[in-house]
């Protein structure tokens, strides 16, 4: 029963820090939640990592080692975010209720998200989706501004639109299973039905769930959102919903992909290409005219997202080992940014980037964090996102799509100039104000927890995590 | 041949008389609504009786239009009965002679008439009227050619005694989705065309707020009781082109026998009156629309129209 | 006794789309929020009509659900957490006018009725009334979405989009497994609750719920 242990945790977690009395143990307790959940998940890795799989409800909760790849990385960015947010709201002195409501939201929007790697059924998935929008719209327009608050209502409005269309793709596939006969409405079930199924109905569902979950991971043109909702919250919500809500619901897309790509008519892979290509080619636009530097790292998310589409779309076993490894490398790396952006914010004040300059001679730890993880998110070796990303190129390249390759390469290396030119643009100069914030403790803490892997996954995977990578990429791709 | 001339006169007759009683009946069913005693149900007989009376003045300056718009409007709607079915369901002499179109755009020589004969007579209300009606006559258009059309596809043609045998016959059409989308439509029209709230407010008196009633403000005596009496019968030939040939096509004669004859002047006095009772709700419960949300109203209409259009087109 | 419920049935989808149009035409937010309900129940209706013969317990539990999540948890929930917005009869504003809104309503009923013909002439259903009617009314609450102004009227156009697409699910899917159906009905009034609150945010932190005019994060100030 780990397996359902690691949800009720958070649940637990998040009802813990609902009475009234807990408002001192609120961020103590989310932390050791976060904790044990991240044990309980490696744990559940470590026993699916040859591909076996689990199920205590057969049919509706199960999962596989690509789900559990997946529990893995939401609990790290959880522990992570978690260890933040302890010094990161005392910074920002609000009050004990405040502070005790925005964390049973935080675990209960961790709550949700855990759900979606452990159910199989379908309509399930879909209402985990939506659950993560819902407990997360609050915890976006917690600095209660004006500009919160806007970010907060586009953010819910359009990915809860997304989340209508794509209830609408699940109900016509649905229908579309039910003309074969069949009523396993899982992934393995649709895997299975697919060749059998309608293809009008095939056709239009895969519009819809492309569509409806696009607008969620913020596919180009639905990404309006993603820049102003993933720059407005708290830093540690920041790093969730970029880190991890975004790659759930990835997930769901490329389990998806299965069951389309069975159909050649489709063209599954030409159509992930064009939509990845396109929003990894706008947002490496955006990067560069960036002018707020959480919004940047928003972007730059958009263009990540991209990047995986366009990786699943080679719909090679190389291809997918990539996509996953980009899809670990990414959770990790952009929890950092967001942390060091957010010690940022804390020592200087603002959030624009012209307003911020010197801020080597301002506090060290924010520099170095910024320029790390700048680095890191652009792709530069020795850090994570380098060897994922050369992999994908060598995926696209395997596959002959040249064309697919050289873009991505085009659009990584544009991304790159953006965010170096903006991040090294605020390091150097004159210090911009002499004041010396304290950058609390739990925050510097989790960015140096968060940097771990950052760099170790960039030298070397360790033997268990790459034998569930494979796992996982095998599932993918059956 | 002679009993369908004579079923035909019986129908003109049915009109004639009945429609100031249906006009006096909607006023003190209105007036009870807002628990006022209203006046008595005849009241519009003893109007007309007075106005045919009094001495006629008609202004020096005024044209033949002036002078000869009141026939029109008193003759019109009594050409049109010859037209649409109102006590039986099949074709009599004149079922031929015009189709709904045809209808249409005989009602609109009266309403023509009306509109330059209150420009005509110098009266300042009268041509403000006559524009504001102008305004909600073209916006009506299109609902009225495209509901006439949507039932003419049904029934291959656009007689309205095929219409009616065709449009709502088989009971499944009743319940059909492009129905009740039509009937929405063409009630809407209906208030708008016969000058009801929420479009205009018959029973208002300031002149400025005035849609269809300020045209006749000029017209006095004899005239005046023609305009009166054609307005009462165009709303009772248009509420039974709403009820026989779209709504509830039940009930009419089969046959000339006196005894069916009877019984359909009964249940369509009956349906009229149905339908009297519904516009009283809808007026009692809607304000006046300003003059610019009027379009609102009637595009609303529109696209309750052409979606019931393609409904039906599409088979839904 | 099956070709009457599909004719009444068929009636519930022509009052299910005046009650769209109606709710594109309408001024009022009250008036706005009376005309989901109506909505609502005529929803709740289509689900009691289909599930009575072969008899479906699950369209029966999905109809009542329907009526005690959104035509009396949803309203009420609105009344107790924005009943500014509700109770004093506040005009809403829209970007565009109301007879350009009410065109390209129509556009969209086309375009939705042209998708799910496509779709209804692929398998066979309970009804493809039912279907068109979802995708049309879908199409006309984002439409709504798009071009209100206020808070309130937004999330109505949310839940009417919601509305359109469980009016296509019963008939696609009668045999849904229960559970996530009813999830999704439960989820309904959670989403109103959070978007009543943000409004309820919104409105404290700007004085007033015009959320559809904001506009000051972007690149270019």
């Amino acid at each position: 029963m780990t397996l359902l242990a690691i949800p009720v945790i958070a649940l637990a977690a998040a009802l813990w820090c609902a009475i009234p009395r807990s408002a001192r143990a609120a961020p103590a307790v989310t932390l050791g939640a976060a904790v044990v959940a991240f044990a309980l998940s490696t744990q559940v890795l470590w026993a699916l990592r040859f591909g076996a799989t689990l199920a205590p409800a057969r049919g509706w909760v199960e999962t596989d080692a690509l789900g559990a790849f997946l529990l893995v990385l939401i609990a790290f960015v959880y522990m992570t975010a978690a260890l933040y947010s302890w010094g990161y709201l005392n910074a920002e002195g609000t009050t004990a209720r405040r502070v005790r409501l925005y964390h049973a939201n935080f675990n209960l929007f961790a709550f949700s998200m855990f759900c979606i790697p452990l159910v199989s059924e379908l309509g399930l998935v879909w209402i985990f989706v939506e659950l993560t929008t819902l407990l997360s719209v609050l915890l976006v327009s917690y600095a209660l501004t004006p500009e919160a608050v806007e970010a907060a209502w586009k953010y819910m409005i359009l990915t809860l639109l997304g989340a209508t269309t794509a209830v609408l793709g699940v109900l016509v596939l649905f229908w579309a299973l039910h003309t074969t006969g069949s009523t396993d409405f899982t992934w393995a079930g649709l895997r299975a039905a697919a060749p059998h199924m309608p293809q009008a109905l095939l056709g239009a569902a895969f519009v819809l769930l492309l569509v409806g979950y696009g607008a969620k991971i913020g596919l180009v043109p639905l990404h309006t959102w993603l820049p102003d909702a993933h720059s407005q919250a708290p830093s540690p919500v920041c790093a969730m919903l970029s880190g991890i809500e975004t790659s759930a619901v990835l997930y769901v897309l490329l389990r998806l992909r299965n069951v389309f790509a069975g159909d050649p008519a489709l063209h599954v892979g030409t159509w992930f290409a064009l939509a990845g290509l396109i929003s990894v080619g706008v947002a490496a636009l955006l990067i560069v005219q960036a002018r707020d530097y959480k919004r940047l790292f928003a972007f730059s998310t958009v263009e990540h997202m991209g990047i995986m589409l366009t990786a699943a779309s080679i719909l090679t076993p190389f291809g997918d080992t990539a996509t996953l490894w980009q899809m670990l490398a990414h959770a990790v790396t952009k929890s950092f940014c967001f942390y060091a952006a957010g010690i940022a914010v804390i020592v200087t004040g603002s959030r624009e980037i012209a307003d911020v300059r010197g801020l080597l001679g301002i506090s060290r730890v924010a520099s170095a964090g910024l320029l790390v993880g700048g680095l890191a998110i652009g792709g530069a070796p020795p850090m994570a996102v380098f060897p994922s990303e050369l992999a994908i190129v060598r995926a696209a390249l395997q596959a002959h799509g040249y064309a697919v390759a050289s873009l991505l390469v085009l659009f990584i290396v544009v991304a790159f100039f953006g965010v170096m030119w903006h991040v090294t643009s605020m390091l150097a100069g004159p210090p911009v104000t002499s004041a010396r914030h304290r950058v609390p403790v739990t925050c510097a803490l989790a960015l140096a927890v968060a940097a771990i892997p950052v760099f170790v996954l960039g030298l070397w995977i360790p033997s268990g995590l790459s034998q569930a990578l494979e796992s996982a990429a095998k599932v993918l791709g059956t | 041949m002679t009993q369908s001339i004579a079923l035909n006169l019986l129908q003109i007759a049915f009109v004639l008389l009945l429609s100031p009683l249906f006009a006096g009946i909607l006023a003190r069913c209105k007036e009870l609504v807002q628990s006022k005693r209203g006046p008595s149900i005849f009241q519009p007989y003893r109007d007309l009786r007075k106005l045919f009376g009094k001495d006629e003045r008609i202004s020096e300056d005024s044209s033949w239009i002036f002078r000869s718009a009141p026939y029109f409007v008193f003759i019109v709607p009594l050409i049109v009965t010859l037209l649409i079915p109102v006590l039986t369901d099949f074709p009599l002499f004149f079922a031929f002679a015009g189709d709904m179109v045809g209808a249409g755009f005989i009602l609109a020589i009266s309403g023509m008439f009306f509109t330059l004969a209150a420009i005509d007579g110098g009266n300042p209300y009268g041509a403000m009227g006559a524009s504001r009606t102008r305004m909600v006559g073209f916006l009506a258009e299109p609902v009225i050619i495209i509901v006439l059309f949507t039932v003419s596809f049904v029934a291959n043609s656009t007689i309205p005694y095929i219409v009616q045998q065709h449009w709502v016959h088989p009971i499944a059409n009743f319940f059909a989705p492009s129905h009740v989308l039509l009937l929405i439509a063409f009630f809407m029209v209906l208030l708008a065309e016969t000058g009801r709230l929420p479009v205009d407010n018959p029973s208002g008196h300031f002149e400025l707020a005035m849609v269809d009633e300020s045209k006749a403000l000029e017209f006095s005596g004899r005239s005046a009781a023609l305009i009166k009496y054609g307005g009462y019968m165009k709303f009772v030939v248009l509420s039974i082109v709403f009820l026989n040939v779209l709504t509830t096509p039940w009930g009419l004669a089969t046959n000339g026998s006196p005894a069916g004859l009877a019984l359909a002047i009964a249940l369509v006095a009956v349906k009229i009156l149905a339908l009297i009772a519904v516009i009283v709700a809808v007026e009692s419960s809607y304000a006046k629309l300003r003059l610019f949300r009027i379009s609102e109203f009637l595009a609303a209409a529109f696209v309750v129209s052409v979606t019931a259009m393609i409904t039906e087109i599409l088979h839904l | 006794m099956t070709a009457l419920l599909l004719e009444l049935n068929a009636l519930v989808l022509g009052l299910f789309i005046i009650s769209t149009i109606a709710m594109t035409v309408t001024r009022q937010i009250g008036a706005c929020m009376q005309i989901f309900i109506v909505q609502s129940l005529l929803l709740a209706a289509s689900a009691f009509l289909l599930g009575a013969a072969p008899f479906s317990w699950h369209l029966f539990a999905l109809g009542c659900v329907t009526v005690a999540s959104k035509a009396v948890i949803i309203p009420w929930l609105l009344r107790r957490l924005v009943p500014g917005e509700i109770d004093r009869r506040r005009e809403l504003s829209q970007a565009i006018d109301v007879p350009t809104t009410l065109l390209i309503a129509l556009g969209l009923t086309f375009a939705g009725y042209a998708f799910a013909q496509h779709l209804v002439h692929a398998a066979d259903n309970l009804s493809p009334g039912n279907i068109s009617m979802g995708f049309a009314a879908l199409l006309v609450g984002l439409l709504l979405l798009a071009v209100r102004i206020e808070a309130v009227p937004q999330l109505l156009g949310l839940l009417a989009m919601e509305n359109a697409a469980f009016l296509a699910g019963i008939a696609i899917a009668p045999d849904f497994p229960l559970i996530a159906e009813l999830a999704i009905a439960f989820d309904v009034p959670l989403l109103a609750f959070i978007v009543a609150l943000l409004a309820r945010i919104a409105y404290r932190s700007m004085g007033t719920t015009q959320v559809g005019g904001l506009a000051s994060l972007k690149e270019r100030q």
